[in-house]
This record gives C-alpha cells, structure tokens and sequence, in this order.
C-alpha cells in the first residue's frame, strides 16, 4: 500500500525523516518496501495564466494546432508556443519559463519553434512527473495562486512509502492507522481530526431509508445523504494526492469516496439516490440464480451466500466488493446516498473469491473492517463531499447496527511477557505502548486490564497484547539467553532418511549422481508408459499446467525426463539416481494421511558404463546387470545382502519394463523394488534412442525389515581349497537355479560359491550356455585332504549332471 | 705379522674378482670357486695338514678371515649390482606421469541434499531430532491445527495444490510440527524438512516446488531469548563465526510474536553486495513463540510450556551459498551443473 509521508504528517506530529520513519515501521512489523520522492528533477515551475491565444502557427506532426500564446505571472510575461487543445484564455497552468526544470526534459530554455522563439512551457502532467497524461496541459483552478510554486502548492514535495501490511493488520491499511504506528513508536503526538458534518435542516431520514436483510452478513449499515451537488473534477491538491498513491481520479464525488477510504481505511459507495427506486437501500442475500451488472460494466452470477446492496426493484451493487452499474454516480448526480458499513470478513473473502473480483474494499473487508467507525467516517467523507461538490450533509446519519458489539478485554500479567519473550519493558513503558497503539489500559491492579479498540480485530489474547508491546519497545531489546536446564534427549532420525544416506553415498562413489525432479507429471506421458489405471494415481485438482498435474506414481518418469534432458544436450551417459516419496490413494494402514506415500530410491543407466580415458575400453556400455549391481549395492549400504531375484514372467511384467529383462528384487517375504531395461516404448514416450536400465527400491519397505546386524564368525585357521566347476547346460537353465540346488545339498565343506565366467558361442553349441564357479573348501577344524574334497565335488558334479542335464566340462 | 701368502693370494684374487663382478650370476659363481666345497679357500683349509703344527692355529683364523672378507664383498658387491639393475629395470620402462589417474568418478551430492544435511548437522549439534511426515496433506494439519482461520486472507500467503476434498500438498513443513507433538510430550526439539508446494508460477526466482526446514523447541522455560541464542548459533555454524541475525516483527498465523530473521550477508559480511541488495543483511529465515492456540490444538498447556519455531528454505540457501541464479536449475538435472557438486568439501 503506498501511502504520503505528507499525509501521514496530517495525523502524527514528527519530525523524522521519510527515511527513519520507514526503518522505524519496518522495526515494528510494518514492513517498507521502498521510499520514493513523488517527483524529481522538478523545480521552479509556478501558476501561470493564460492571458491570450496570439495566432495559430499551423499543425504539427502530431497533429496538434500549435499557438501561440501569452502567459503571464505577477510582474512578468512570457510568449510560449503551446500545441495543447485545452489551452484557454484566462485558465491558469503549470508553466516552466526558462531556467526551470523538468523530470526528463532537464533545464528549460527559451527556443526557437516554427520560427517563433518560445520563452518556456506550459507543462502537461506527463511533463511534469505526474502522470502518463499527455493529452493536454495541467489546468489549475481560478484561486491558485498566481505565480505560486507548483511544488508547493500540489504538494509535490513529498515521499510515497510503500509499505507491505500483514493480513493480520487491516488497521494499518490506512493513512492513519500507519501514523497511529508511528506515534506509538516515537512518542509523537498523535491527532485524529473528529470531522462534524455541517448539516442541513433537512433529515436523512426523510430523503431514504435502509433495510437489512441479512444482518449476519451485514453486522451494521451507515448511510448519510449529500444534496445539491454538482459533479465535477477533483481539486488539483486532490487528484494529486490520489494519484500519488496509485490511485486513478475520477470525479470530485467519486475521489472523496476514495480518498477517506485510504486516510481512514474504511471503504465507502455513493450511490446516486435518486437512481435507487423508492429511495430505499435493502440488504439481503441474492436469490437463486440472480445476476447483476458491476461498475467494471460485467455481468455476474450470484450466490446465495452474497450479501447485495439492493433497491426493492433491483441489486444495485455486491455488499463491499462492488457497487452496480446502474446506481453509480454520472455527471448529472445532485444526490448522493454515501454508504460506509461493516461486512462479515468471511463471507466477503468466500464471495471475492468465488466471483474472481479483488477489489480495494473487498480487501479491507475480508481483512476485517472497523465495526465503530463508518459514523465518523461518514461525517469526514460527507462534509468533504459537501465542499468538493458544492452541496450540504442531510441531518443524521442513517445507522442499521441492531447488535451493537463490546469491546473485547483482555488481562495482561507483565510476568507472561518475561515468561514468553525473555525479557521485558517496565510496567509503564508496556502501558504507555498499549496507550499509544490505542488500547484502554487499567493499570490499577496486579495485572493490566485492557480493553481493545474495536480496530483490532487480531488482538484475542494475552500473548498477542505480549507481541504488541514487544513489537513497540523493538525485537532488538530481546538478549540472545539460551534457555538453561531443559531435559537431555537423545537425538533421532527417521528410519527412511538414516538408511537413504548410506545408500545415497554408495551410489554416489559408484559413480551415480544425485537428482531432484518434479513430483508433479503429465497423465499422457504415464498413461503411454502404461499406468493405464487412472484410478491409482493422484492428480491436482488446479495444477499449473496438465503436463505437470499428477503426483508421481514412480521415480522412473522423472528420471527418464532427466536422461532426455541431457541427451538433448550433448550427454548421452547419464549414470543418476533421486530419493524421494511416491504417491498413490488412501489405504487403511494410512490413518489420518490423506495418501499412500512411499519413500523410494530410482536409479537409470545409460551409455558408457564410465566416461572415456585412456585406460577404458572404448565401447563398454552399461546393462542390465549394472542396474542390478547397482541395486544391490545401494541396499548392502542398507544393510541388506540377502536378496533374491524374483523375474517377473511375460504376462505380469509391468508395461514400461522390458518383458523377460525385469525381475522383482525380494527379501524374505518383503518385496524391495525391482531392475530392469526400460521398455522400448516408454523410451519413445521420452525420445531415448538408447537403451535405459534402471532399479527402483522402497526405503519405506526397508524401514520395516529387521535391523541388520552383524555377527563376528571365527577366522579360518586351516588353509581352503579352491575347485573350479564348469558346466554346460541348456539355455532354459539360470545360474540362480544351479547355485541354489548347489546351495540346497548343504554342504558342510563347501564355504564359498562364485560365478566368474558365463560363455556362450560355437564351443559350447547352439542353445546352450557355460558357466563356471570357483568353489571353495574348507574346515574349522583341520586342512583338507584333496581326497575328501574330491569326494564333495563329485556329488556337486553329480548332482548338477542329474538335475540340468549339465555337461561338465575339464573336470 | 706375515700371514701365509697362499691365503693372501686367494684373498686378493677372490676381491679383485668380485670387484669386478658384472652380475649376481658372476658374483654366485665368484662365491662358488673361492667359498664354495671345492672352492680354493676350503681347498686351502683342508691343506692344513701340510704345514707345521705350530703355524696351523694363525693360518686358520687368517684363513677364516679371508673367508669373511670374502663374502662381505660379495654381499656388499651384490648390494650395489642389484639397485644398479633394479635402476635399469626402471630407466627402461619409465611410466608418463602426467597421464590423468585411473579414479573412480564419483556421482555428484545434489546441492540440495549438501544443504539439507549441514543443516541436520547443526541442530543435532544442538541437541534436535529430524522428524519427517506426509507431503499429501488434510487441511487440518496444514492450516488448521496451525491457527489459520477457515476464509481469512492469511492463506493467501501459502497458494495451495489441492488432490482432494480433504487433501493438499502441503505449503509448508509445519504440520510435521503438529504431528510431532500429537505423538509425544514435551519436552520437544525437532527439525521438520522436505519437499513442500506453493502454486506459483514456475520462474528464476520462484518454484511450485521447494523444500523447507523447520524448527521447533518447546519446554518448560523456553523463550524469544533462546529462540535468537538458538538462531545466532546456527547461523554462526551455518554461515561463519562473524554471523549474526535480526529480528524483525512480522505475523506468521501459528506464531505470536512472529519475528522475520535476517541472517548477516556471508557474502560481503555486512558491508553490502549484489546478494543482499546492498542492505548488509539477508532474509532467510520466518520464526515466532508458537501460538497459544496451536499448543491447545495438540494438547498442550500454553500456561505450562512455552515453545518456539522456525522455518526457511533450503533452496534460498543453497542459492545463495553457491551464488546460483536460477532455481530452476535444481530441478532440471543438468548433470554438468550437478557435476559441479561432485566431490566439493562439505562446507
């Protein structure tokens, strides 16, 4: 909100600098943006008059008629060639003569145009920093002074502060409210002008009338009547001001209506009274299915839960969001009915929101009004518009306000204030604060008794009267005391991230870096990877944009987005991973989670298995297995070394996984996640021409298995032995199955079986594979004799010819 | 005394001899002929028996001292022979040393997650726990509980993704905070991090996805002067011994009073610079006393515990620290920005 230190001059009595009074409110919770001077580079430009038009010099480019005119200021004249249409004789103007300056343009000199030398200008408000407003030069009123300095007497020296206002904070939406801070913090007298109407005989009473419907929407009603007003163009000082603040000036009526709203933070509407049929004002919900036209000329469809400002024919506006087209005030306007009420913040917020329409009353409202304020304000804005328009107050002020509210008290003890903060100002210091802010304070017992202004709607409680009084006496008086004593706990992490971090470390010296992706992804790219099921993904009722509106179901997109991205920029191998939640409907074991979330580890292969040096061979591309080493070696950081694989078959495989190329990695009865090569059409739904493998584990699924733990056994103390098998057996035959039935025959001897060599090629014969483990033998208890270690072999020997058909080979 | 000139001349052949030995093979053969059983010294012993008894003893223990000196020579000769092959062995095969070494590369630590864990490590020097919960949120944990009022403009501050009739991403890490004290008695100290989802609009600055961390303290005499102590020691920590934070009032609806925290610019250390706008200070951090009506809501007594909390952002950090310009780059996975975070120290 931009708001004049002049202004706020008008009501606190300092002497700070623009610059200290805003690192004051700043200090005090009311934050300011920026200070900005209302006009610079502006000097020496005074009130001139237009004396006479000499003669027309023909049209410019722009097509302007330029002229020539005499403008005179007291003891001088000046001949100044002027393009400007509203340039009259006997109008007084903004008028630079030479040796002024102007924003923009500089130093104003005597020239020569269309052979004519001019000796200065007449300025628009555009030349003058004012505004964008070029169309013609700034007209100033038969009283202004006549050689006066413009400066001066627009106001124009003077600093707009913008200041950024809590929502808790409607208050201080207001010239006023702000000095109100301001003098709170500084000491300086604070002064509200009680403006009196100067009224007529005639009653209010007598000329309309008001009627609430719906008192629960519209707790109070004010309305004062204005007569015998002409419409017209604010006074300059006026429609400066307004425009200094962001405002746009519309008429003298109009501009009243949003200057106090500004000065004093209540919003007001004038309607035309004699547009409202029987000159009755009715406030009631809209009806089913009811429309009405806005001042912004839309037509709108209403609600039940809207509170409308009506005549007993027709809704004429939307209870403090918006006045109606048809009520509002036009240049034939004599009387005007000014309304100032109090709005239920709620049900201004929920109708704001539900028809699109923000508006600076609408604002204020849902924020929450000043429920005692609309008489006074409506004495303040009435006798302004009274003045402006040339008119008088109608006797009384028409108030609906059928239950009144009490002000709120609360007790403050000083000793909370130490409790909560730390420290504390003195008794008198706490009181002369709340005093200042504008709360009654009674001081005579133990505790403060303090009744809140009807203005502070966020003070409910004790420890917001603490945040008052701190807020004043400055956060900077607060020492840096840690809090002594205090119970010794044990520091703890969850589950899930304490087992990520070995896992995120593993996969980073193998060489995998880290990703983060969006958890938000498009339903097209899922539904062409296969998760057809529309029902078990979650999906943003308002997202962004629908290629990111649903919630990931799976790490696999997002990465496979990452390997696109850098495949388009020149890096084919992408060695990644990223740890984070999945997400998937409610399930029972959820409990008051309103969705499944499982936290998960996705890792994608692709391209050089490392990046080329002098000592790699040059074409060693990743595989499937270095997903699964991966995997494996992400859970062994886990803890986890007792994995099996489980391959999907053909048929359950899922769609974006490679059939017979993907297998379920299992852990007792715990399924851990799964490897695989990604699919070849889930690659084309990314634009991967090269082949992708890639693991994904639940952490969360980790988080539920038994705590790994490692038991020391005894070294061997005699020497092993060491036996190579060979076998070949069909292609049908996995490792895992020999192994297993190896594993299966229990033999105390053999303490150690790998695979180090798979072959298959002419040698072995079509259809057939070679595989060949190192075995090794050895006891606890005494050196083996290569007789008994014959005699295990051979059964190994045997039992694997018996069971795969196998053929041994150099045995 | 003279010794037996047999002796001397074996001696001083067998030296000249290993002197100029060539090789070990020379030097073995050379220790075969003069040591060896049939070699001239034991040749020599054994000829003993030919000369006078008398003269035996001294021609003996001058015999067996040849025999010494010989094979010090020997190993002494050996010795240099070896390190003079062992030399060429290495002159003929000299390794380029400025080829690059045989490293395993390691995957790059995203600075998000460098953040995030110098983070926890500062408050579990502080004595805090980590405490996780849901990213798909009710309303009640997310504004509720937290003393956002249904229909009042300070949800305005938080732009929210809805799923479902009752459930949002959440805006913030806070109602991990309400959660952690729903399931356990005070005392309470915790940080609350991850992911958190504001619907703004996607740009150099902003991030419909982000990540947070919250703090949350509360006991029996905590208060705003420990909630700054706390905040200047993480800083100092964080940032560099010469930190320091400012508090400024603002309003946080689960917070009264709320307090902005600034934290002293680690770039220019105060003195003004292009991170901090030229002010000296950076906004980092939002913090307050934890609302009377948010400690009712998990059933607390605000008579009995008094409590603190903070929250920022783990992407402004990480921003800031390593002078990124753009929050989008986190997201996007460049792995030659990621790379950049491969192997740094972690402070």
């Amino acid at each position: 909100m931009k708001i004049s230190y002049r202004w706020l001059k008008e009501f606190v009595d300092t002497d700070l600098e623009p610059r200290a009074v805003a690192d004051r409110l700043t200090n005090a919770g009311i934050g300011v943006e920026s200070i900005t001077p209302v006009v610079e580079g502006l000097a020496g430009v005074v009130v001139g008059e237009i004396e006479a038009v000499e003669r027309e010099l023909g049209t410019s480019a722009a097509g302007h008629v330029n002229r020539l005119v005499r403008v005179a200021v007291p003891g001088k004249e000046f001949s100044v060639v002027c393009g400007a249409p509203n340039a009259a004789p006997g109008r007084r103007a903004a008028f630079a003569p030479p040796g002024a300056r102007l924003p923009g343009l500089g130093p104003v000199k005597a020239v020569k145009i269309r052979g004519v030398v001019s000796e200065g200008i007449l300025c628009s408000e555009k030349e003058l920093g004012l505004s964008d407003d070029h169309s013609g030069i700034l007209l100033l009123p038969g009283e202004a002074p006549l050689g006066a300095d413009l400066t001066t007497y627009l106001g124009l020296d003077d600093w707009i502060l913008d200041i950024e206002i809590t929502p808790n904070r409607p208050d201080a939406l207001s010239v006023v409210g702000v000095a109100r801070e301001i003098a709170a913090l500084t000491g300086a007298p604070f002064r509200f002008p009680r403006v009196v109407a100067t009224e007529a005989d005639v009653e209010a009473s007598s000329l309309a009338a008001v009627r609430v419907e719906a008192p629960d929407l519209c707790p109070r009603f004010c309305a004062r009547v204005i007569i015998g007003l002409t419409v017209k163009p604010s006074p300059p000082w006026l429609a400066q001001r307004l425009r200094a603040v962001g405002l746009r000036p519309i008429n003298n009526l109009v501009d009243v209506t949003n200057y106090i709203m500004w000065e004093l933070g209540q919003p007001l509407h004038a309607f035309d009274l004699d547009t409202l049929a029987q000159h009755t004002v009715v406030v009631r919900r809209a009806r089913p299915g009811e429309r009405t036209k806005t001042l912004d000329g839309q037509e709108r469809a209403l609600g039940p839960d809207m509170a409308l400002v009506c005549d007993p024919e027709r809704a004429v506006g939307i209870g403090g969001v918006m006045g109606g087209a048809d009520s509002e005030v036009t240049g034939a306007t004599t009387r005007v009915l000014l309304e100032a009420a109090y709005w239920d913040p709620g049900s201004i917020r929920r109708t704001s929101r539900a028809l699109g329409l923000s508006t600076d009353a609408a604002y204020r409202f849902e924020r929450g009004g000043d429920i005692e304020a609309p008489p006074d304000v409506l004495g303040r804005a009435a006798q302004l518009m009274a003045e402006l328009g040339g008119g008088a107050v109608a006797k009384g002020v028409i108030d609906v306000y059928p239950e009144p509210r009490p002000h709120r008290r609360v007790a403050l003890r000083m000793s909370r204030v130490e409790r909560v903060i730390g420290a504390s100002p003195p008794r008198e210091g706490a009181v002369r604060i709340l005093q200042a802010l504008g709360f009654a304070v009674d001081g005579s017992g133990d505790d403060l008794q303090v009744v809140v202004p009807s203005f502070r709607r966020d003070i409910h409680q004790e420890d917001d009267l603490v945040e008052e009084i701190v807020r004043i006496w400055g956060y900077d008086q607060i020492p840096l005391t840690p809090a002594g004593g205090g119970e010794i706990q044990a520091v703890t992490e969850p589950a899930g991230l304490r087992l990520a971090r070995p896992m995120r470390r593993a996969l980073n010296a193998a060489g995998l870096s880290e990703c983060v992706t969006w958890v938000f992804l498009d339903p097209d790219r899922l539904e062409r990877m296969g998760w057809s099921d529309r029902e078990g993904l979650l999906a943003l009722q308002n997202p962004l944009s629908v290629e990111r509106s649903v919630l990931r179901p799976s790490l696999l997109p997002g990465l496979l987005e990452v390997v696109g991205l850098n495949a388009n920029r020149q890096m084919p191998d992408v060695r990644a991973f990223e740890v984070g939640n999945v997400f998937a409907p409610h399930r029972p074991e959820d409990g008051d989670r309103p969705a499944h979330e499982d936290l998960r580890l996705g890792l994608v292969l692709t391209g050089l298995r490392a990046p080329r040096a002098w000592f790699t061979a040059a074409r060693d591309r990743v595989d499937l297995y270095d997903a699964k080493g991966m995997a494996e070696a992400a859970l062994q950081a886990a803890g986890v070394t007792d994995v099996r694989t489980v391959p999907w078959s053909d048929d359950q495989v899922p769609a974006y996984l490679e059939p017979g190329r993907a297998a379920r990695l299992v852990c007792g009865s715990t399924a851990l996640g799964w490897f695989g090569e990604v699919a070849l059409a889930a690659r084309e739904v990314f634009d991967l021409p090269a082949p992708v493998f890639a693991a994904e584990l639940s952490i969360t699924a980790l988080t539920m298995l038994p705590p790994a733990s490692v038991r020391y056994e005894p070294l061997p103390r005699f020497p092993a032995v060491q036996r190579d098998l060979a076998v070949v057996v069909s292609g049908q035959v996995t490792a895992g199955q020999v192994e297993a039935a190896i594993r299966a025959m229990n033999l105390p001897l053999l303490s150690r079986i790998t695979l180090f060599d798979v072959y298959t090629g002419g040698q072995v014969g079509a259809g057939r594979r070679s595989l060949a483990w190192s075995l090794t033998f050895q006891a606890p208890d005494r050196t083996l004799t290569d007789a008994e270690v014959n005699r295990v072999h051979e059964r190994i020997v045997a039992e694997v010819t018996r069971q795969f058909g196998a053929e041994v080979r150099g045995a | 005394m003279a010794g037996d000139p047999r002796v001397q001349e074996v001696l001083d052949r067998a030296l000249a001899d290993v002197a100029g030995a060539r090789s070990t093979s020379d030097l073995e053969q050379i220790r075969v002929r003069v040591l060896g059983r049939a070699g001239r010294l034991t040749a020599l012993l054994r000829s003993l028996g030919g000369i006078p008894a008398a003269e035996r003893p001294k021609v003996g223990e001058q015999a067996n001292r040849a025999k010494a000196a010989v094979e010090a020579a020997i190993t002494a000769r050996l010795e240099a022979l070896k390190a003079e092959e062992r030399r060429q062995t290495l002159a003929a095969d000299r390794p380029d040393l400025t080829l690059p070494g045989r490293r395993p590369l390691p995957g790059a630590v995203h600075p998000l997650t460098r953040v995030t864990e110098e983070i926890i490590e500062v408050f579990a020097a502080l004595g805090f726990s980590v405490a996780e919960g849901p990213e798909v949120e009710s309303d009640y944990y997310n504004f509720a509980a937290l003393n956002f009022p249904a229909d009042h403009p300070a949800r305005d501050m938080q732009d929210t993704f809805h799923v479902g009739p009752d459930a949002l991403l959440r805006t913030h890490t806070s109602p991990v905070q309400i959660r952690a004290m729903k399931a356990q008695r005070p005392p309470v100290r915790i940080i609350c991090l991850g992911k958190v989802y504001r619907r703004d609009i996607l740009d150099a600055t902003h991030s419909p996805m982000f990540h947070q961390v919250e703090g949350l303290a509360v006991d029996r005499h905590i208060t705003m002067a420990d909630l700054k102590a706390t905040l200047q020691r993480f800083a100092q920590a964080m940032f560099g011994p010469k930190s320091a934070v400012r508090f400024r009032p603002s309003f946080f609806p689960f917070t009264e009073p709320s307090a902005e925290v600034d934290v002293r610019c680690f770039k220019c250390g105060g003195d003004g610079c292009r991170f901090c706008k030229e002010s000296g200070w950076l906004e980092i951090l939002g913090s307050g006393m934890v609302h009377p009506n948010v400690l009712r809501n998990v059933g607390y007594d605000p008579e009995e515990v008094t409590g603190w909390a903070f929250g920022m952002g783990i992407d402004r950090i990480a921003l800031l620290k390593y002078e990124i310009d753009d929050i989008r780059l986190f997201f996007d996975n460049d792995l030659r920005f990621l790379q950049q975070f491969a192997g740094l120290p972690g402070r």
